[in-house]
């Protein structure tokens, strides 16, 4: 594999148009003829809708229509059903609600004040009923059922196609792994560890809050504009809801203010629809910040975790349970608890293992993804408990992991085979930048003392998954690339350009992204997993090379010259007596300035390979970091003194990119780990706005977080680039959790940890000797 | 009720007739479609609405229009001038400073009041200075080095 | 937000008398910081604003050798962070200033605005107070100067009467040897509110016995609150280490916090203590030293 140059600074492509406020975001957007909606949300955690009475709305001056239950039952082109995995939502709510904020009816008015006090009119009568608020209390037997029956789709995820409901129950899904016998392993070990972890709901807080513009032209054709990161399943299931051929619906997507997970899977769309199709006008919903805390959150979770070991630190067995709080309605939920349930384990060799990872409903808004996707929730539990372990077994919390931690070619708890594992070295590296051979020597100071952790991961990507793109060669030489990846801050846009640039020899000025607009580019399935660079860039490199392989069926043409003797190099094409480039070849081709040459290419990954051996991912995400920590032990407060994180990027086609995503990880991760959690008072969100739910700032952060780039090329990524956005996220809390107990002897195993956690800590621990 | 406002908007003398309960923000990114102010928490918390009046960051989402009235506004799209960029722009292009780019037009204007407030701050003065303005892609890192870039030239 | 009259009164006169016409549908507007937030979300409507920040009576900050600050109601926190006349003479006040909220709050809304609000997770009064500031108020009818540890009734209550303005906030010379410390304790992120702040204020006596002790808790009640039992702890004594942690624990009891988001009423209670006695400690260093 030969590594890209990289040539340094590359100016990111969407920089210009952001710096100048030039950018358009949704909200900025305008339609000719637009009105705005505005949402009536459920007031309760569980009601029944007795009665409801839109007819005083319609009165208020300005209101141009409202959408109420009856609209989307009684109309014979609209399937009220709809969810990714399985049909368990409602545009609005039709017998009942299930969580504070569920959607009840919608208006459409010229102003949003105009729509807003319509609102007010709507009359509603509810049934409240009892709520189940916590996933423990909702699998006990007899607990007050979320959903009575559920609605399986018939196309729905191929991944997913094994995974149902448990009838009777708040059992969403429930996924199983087994290797081996564990009972015989846990014979076998001397030490048998058992502990539970938990974590609570979270909330994405992209700055930009979901928004959609939708318009429905007369015949059926459906134009969206949405804030959403997978414009194609967004579009599968405006088709399926509205009853039209995909080819009717049309997603364009401009610049997203943030993704994280929050804006994959239909949101506001459906109902923006239903009601711009009963305005008969374009509509435009923006939420509110409250109401992006009732439209998506990250599962809440409940983590039992049993290991056995032997003496020497060996992994022998381990047992995992994962409950995760999915919510009123599964969303995306099922994929979450089994790619939790994959790696659940930990990035361990273990001969012996048994997991079952439940999604499970309850009456809190849904759940869906989060940057990390199951696997934040599952590595809080099993890298706090590899230092559970290691401190029992007075042995090196590093030591322990690199003596059992996964390498190349071993095997995973699914029985294939492991490739492109750099994860020791990321282990090796972040243990050495945080300093861990002088871990202890520090000196208490006052009330201050300081300690170090560490913690690692391994998680899967989305597979099977299907990208494609275009690339297209203008009559002047510039280049315009087509991918459905949606730039939401990642860098995508740039990235794909620099790919093709790579590839045709062109600079990065000569070379157009299109934005995403579904009418326009190729499929792909979603802009999430942290698969763009590799799928999709894959898709693009295949695109640029297709087209290249025409360029030199032209030339061999045109130029009468064997295709063997033709060379590219650096936008150039040698023949044995000229050097001549793409504007002359195309004007030559055509014969005047004009035409296209179009190249395209496809990624395809499966569950089962060619060679018929299973796969899990298309590949592998590697990564480790390590915290420094001071606690001040008499009120519990934390301070986070030094953050390093390495993760196994491939290689790197835009570093600077990296570097970034790898500190906005750690920093969305710290967040989770010390202070960010949706607080409940029976069903109620208590803090769904910024005060109440705090997030990290420029104040919190450490001296430094330090980004490791590990660049172990894989074989199918594009120049052997993988995808990074989630692994650093994933291993923070773990790893300052792990530096407290380094530096205070105490163990917090319940996110997030607040000052007054360690503080109770710390007082249970004075208690006790 | 309805009142006259006249305000000067990125050096730009404007009149207007507003309502007395519209913010800043509303009026700004309606009337003069200038979106480069954007919503984010509407409480003042997270900075994305940041304009600067009179020269001093204030969060456009909570400050009425009429309480405008005779004051000199910059918004993002008023940081070039003459067709160049400001140094906090491309500071922030070349070390990398954004992501996503939601936050960035309200950093911006952050960093360049604390600069004309104090052009050669010290780094704890720049993380002070900034805490209050949320960058959820978590650029925070390079914000400081972009500031500290223009600050030190 | 519901629309209403706007009125921009020039005088102190004037806008007290637009106040009692209102009969209690008329609001004080000036930075604004929290009466937007509250109008936003409907828990305020009021009929007229009256938006006193042309009233140039209100503005600026004097220092005068035997009244001491003067610091007018409309100055902003952040002209106070950064006076040259306040990190002279009243230091402490630019270092708490540099921690409240955010620099767009900072500088929009104003001293007078902030005591008047009553908001109880808040960093100024309880400083104030330790510095025995009083406060002057316009009213139709004239004016009075009050402590400001008197102004404070229970949650956003306040003892101001519905035509009344402050107008002023009068912080007294600290007498000789006197050192103060503020302590703003969050419990997660820097910018949350606080969920402790705690004013200690010492001043010597002979043989570094503590004079004068001032020991304010905020955050921990309906309203900043004075421990005067734990400043009895300390009156009449040199500070040691002891006498500081008795302080503290003394303080922890005199306070009613309640349990919240930024912490149990028990945490809050343990946060009250130590702070007490780090702050205490610092504020006799302080003095020692001066």
């Amino acid at each position: 594999m030969e590594p890209i140059d990289v040539v340094e600074p590359v100016r990111r492509l969407d920089y210009e148009a952001k710096v100048t406020g030039r950018a358009s975001y949704l909200a900025d957007l305008r339609v000719p003829g637009m009105c705005h909606g505005k949402i009536l949300r459920s007031p309760y955690p569980h009601a029944r809708i007795r009665k409801l009475d839109a007819s005083k709305a319609l009165s208020v001056p300005g209101v141009v229509a409202v959408l109420t239950r009856d609209d989307i039952v009684q109309d014979q082109g609209i399937d009220p059903y709809y969810g990714p995995v399985f049909k368990d939502q409602t545009i609005v709510a039709v017998e009942k609600v299930r969580h504070v904020g569920d959607p009840v009816a919608a208006v459409a008015a010229l102003t949003p004040p105009a729509a807003e006090a319509a609102l007010d009119r709507i009359e509603v009568e509810y049934e409240e009923l009892p709520a189940v608020t916590h996933v423990s209390e909702a699998i006990r037997q007899g607990a007050r059922l979320v959903h009575e029956s559920v609605r399986i789709p018939e196309h729905g995820f191929a991944d997913l196609a094994e995974l149902k409901p448990v009838e009777g129950t708040n059992i969403c899904t429930h996924f199983k792994l087994v290797k081996g016998d564990i009972e015989r392993g846990f014979a076998e070990s001397d030490h048998i560890f058992e502990d539970t972890f938990t974590l609570p709901t979270t909330q994405h807080c992209a700055l930009e809050p979901h928004a959609c513009i939708a318009s429905v032209e007369r015949d059926r054709r459906i134009t969206v504009w949405s804030t959403t990161q997978n414009p194609f399943v967004v579009r599968t299931q405006l088709a399926n809801i509205f009853k039209v051929p995909v080819s009717k619906v049309r997603i364009i997507v401009p610049y997203l203010g943030g993704g994280y997970g929050g804006k994959v899977y239909p949101k506001i769309e459906p109902l923006t629809v239903a009601l711009a199709r009963k305005a008969r006008r374009p509509v435009k919903i923006a939420l509110s910040r409250e109401e992006v805390f009732y439209t998506i959150t990250k599962h809440a979770a409940v983590i039992k975790m049993k290991t056995g070991v032997k003496k020497d630190g060996t992994l022998v067995a381990r047992q995992c349970e994962v409950l995760l709080d999915t919510g009123a309605y599964a969303e995306i939920g099922p994929r979450v608890a089994k790619k939790s349930g994959y790696t659940a384990a930990g990035p361990y060799k273990i001969p012996n293992v048994k997991i079952d990872s439940l999604s499970v409903y309850t009456n809190k808004p849904p759940a869906g993804a989060f940057r990390g996707f199951g696997v934040s929730q599952s590595a809080w539990a099993h890298e706090s408990q590899m230092d559970i372990i290691a401190a029992a077994l007075k042995m090196d919390p590093l030591e322990i992991r690199l003596k059992n931690s996964y390498e190349e070619g071993s095997e995973f708890v699914t029985g294939e085979t492991l490739t492109s594992i750099g994860l020791k070295d990321c282990v090796e590296k972040v243990a050495s930048a945080i300093g861990w051979k002088e871990k202890g020597e520090h000196r208490p100071d006052g009330p201050l003392r300081r300690g170090k952790g560490i913690a690692c991961l391994i998680k899967a990507t989305i597979t099977p998954s299907i990208s494609s793109a275009v690339v297209k060669l203008n009559e002047d030489g510039s280049v315009t690339i087509y991918a459905g990846t949606v730039e939401m801050g990642q860098g995508s846009e740039t990235v794909m350009a620099q790919i093709v640039a790579r590839e045709m020899g062109i600079p990065l000025k000569d070379i157009e992204v299109l934005g995403v607009d579904t009418d326009v580019v190729p499929y792909d399935l979603t802009t999430s997993s942290s698969r763009s660079t590799f799928h999709v860039g894959r898709a693009v490199q295949f695109a640029a090379q297709d087209l290249m392989q025409q360029l030199k069926r032209v030339v061999a043409q045109e130029y009468a010259v064997p295709e063997d003797q033709i060379r590219f190099s650096g936008g150039k094409v040698q023949l044995p007596e000229a050097v001549i480039d793409y504007r002359e070849i195309m004007f030559k081709h055509f014969g005047m300035q004009g035409g296209t040459l179009v190249g395209q290419g496809q990624v395809k990954t499966k569950v089962v390979d060619d060679r018929g051996v299973k796969t899990t991912s298309s590949f592998w995400f590697l990564g480790a970091g390590a915290a420094e920590v001071e606690v001040d032990i008499e009120t519990g407060k934390l301070k986070l003194l030094k953050y390093v994180t390495a993760v196994d990027v491939g290689n790197a086609i835009n570093p600077l990119g990296c570097r970034q995503q790898l500190e906005g990880a750690a920093i969305t991760g710290m967040g989770q780990a010390l202070f960010e959690e949706v607080v409940f008072d029976n069903g109620q969100l208590v803090n769904p706005n910024f005060v109440d739910y705090v997030l990290p700032s420029l104040g919190d952060m450490p001296v430094s977080i330090e980004p490791i780039l590990i660049e172990i090329p894989h074989l199918e990524g594009p120049f052997g680039a993988k995808g990074i956005g989630e692994t650093a996220l994933i291993p923070v809390a773990p790893a300052i959790a792990n530096a407290i107990f380094d530096a205070v002897g105490v163990r917090i195993k319940e996110l997030p940890i607040k000052a007054e956690k360690i503080y109770l800590a710390l007082e249970q621990a004075k208690k006790k000797l | 009720m309805k009142k006259g406002i006249r305000f000067r908007v990125n050096g730009v003398d404007t009149a207007l007739e507003v309502e007395s309960h519209l913010t800043l923000l509303q009026v700004v990114r309606e009337r003069l479609s200038l979106t480069g102010a954007k919503f984010g928490c509407g409480i003042q918390v997270c900075g994305t609405c940041t304009l600067l009046l009179n020269g001093k960051p204030v969060s456009a989402c909570s400050v009425l229009a009429v309480d405008a009235d005779g004051s000199d506004v910059l918004t993002v799209e008023g940081l070039a001038k003459d067709g160049q960029l400001h140094p906090l722009q491309e500071a922030f292009m070349e070390v990398g400073a954004l992501q996503c780019g939601y936050c960035t037009p309200g950093f911006l204007l952050t960093a360049k009041a604390l600069l004309d407030e104090n052009p050669h701050p010290s780094e704890e003065e720049i993380r002070s200075y900034l805490a209050g303005n949320f960058c959820r892609c978590g650029c925070y890192q390079e914000i400081v080095r972009a500031i500290q870039k223009v600050a030190g030239e | 937000m519901k629309t209403f009259d706007y009125l921009e009164p020039t005088t102190v006169g004037e806008a007290c008398a637009l106040l009692k016409q209102g009969r209690g549908e008329a609001r004080v507007f000036a930075g604004g910081a929290l009466m937007t937030i509250l109008m936003k979300e409907g828990l305020l409507q009021p009929k007229t604003l009256i938006n006193i920040k042309r009233i140039s009576a209100l503005k600026g900050i004097d220092f005068h050798p035997a009244q001491g600050l003067a610091i007018g109601a409309l100055v902003t926190h952040h002209e106070l962070e950064t006076s040259k006349t306040v990190k002279e003479k009243l230091p402490i006040l630019c270092a708490v200033e540099k921690e409240v909220a955010n620099i767009r709050v900072r500088s929009m809304a104003t001293i007078g605005g902030n005591l008047a609000s009553g908001e109880p997770l808040t960093d100024l009064p309880q400083v104030f107070i330790a510095l025995d500031a009083r406060i002057r108020i316009a009213s139709s009818s004239g004016e009075r100067v009050m402590a400001l540890e008197d102004l404070y009734i229970d949650y956003y209550q306040t003892s101001l009467a519905e035509d009344e303005i402050i107008t002023q906030v009068i912080v007294p010379p600290a007498p000789e040897r006197s050192g103060i410390e503020y302590i703003r304790f969050s419990s997660s992120s820097v910018v949350d509110k606080p969920c402790v702040g705690v004013a200690a204020r010492i001043s010597l006596g002979v043989e570094k016995a503590c004079q004068t002790v001032r020991i304010v808790l905020g955050c921990v009640g309906p309203t900043p609150v004075r421990a005067k039992k734990a400043e009895a702890v300390v009156v009449g004594k040199p500070l040691d280490a002891r006498l500081a942690e008795e302080a503290g624990s003394v303080a922890s009891g005199e306070c009613s916090p309640v349990s919240d988001l930024r912490g149990s009423e028990q945490y809050k209670r343990a946060i009250v203590g130590v702070l007490v006695r780090r702050a205490l400690a610092r504020a006799y260093e302080d003095a020692s030293q001066s």
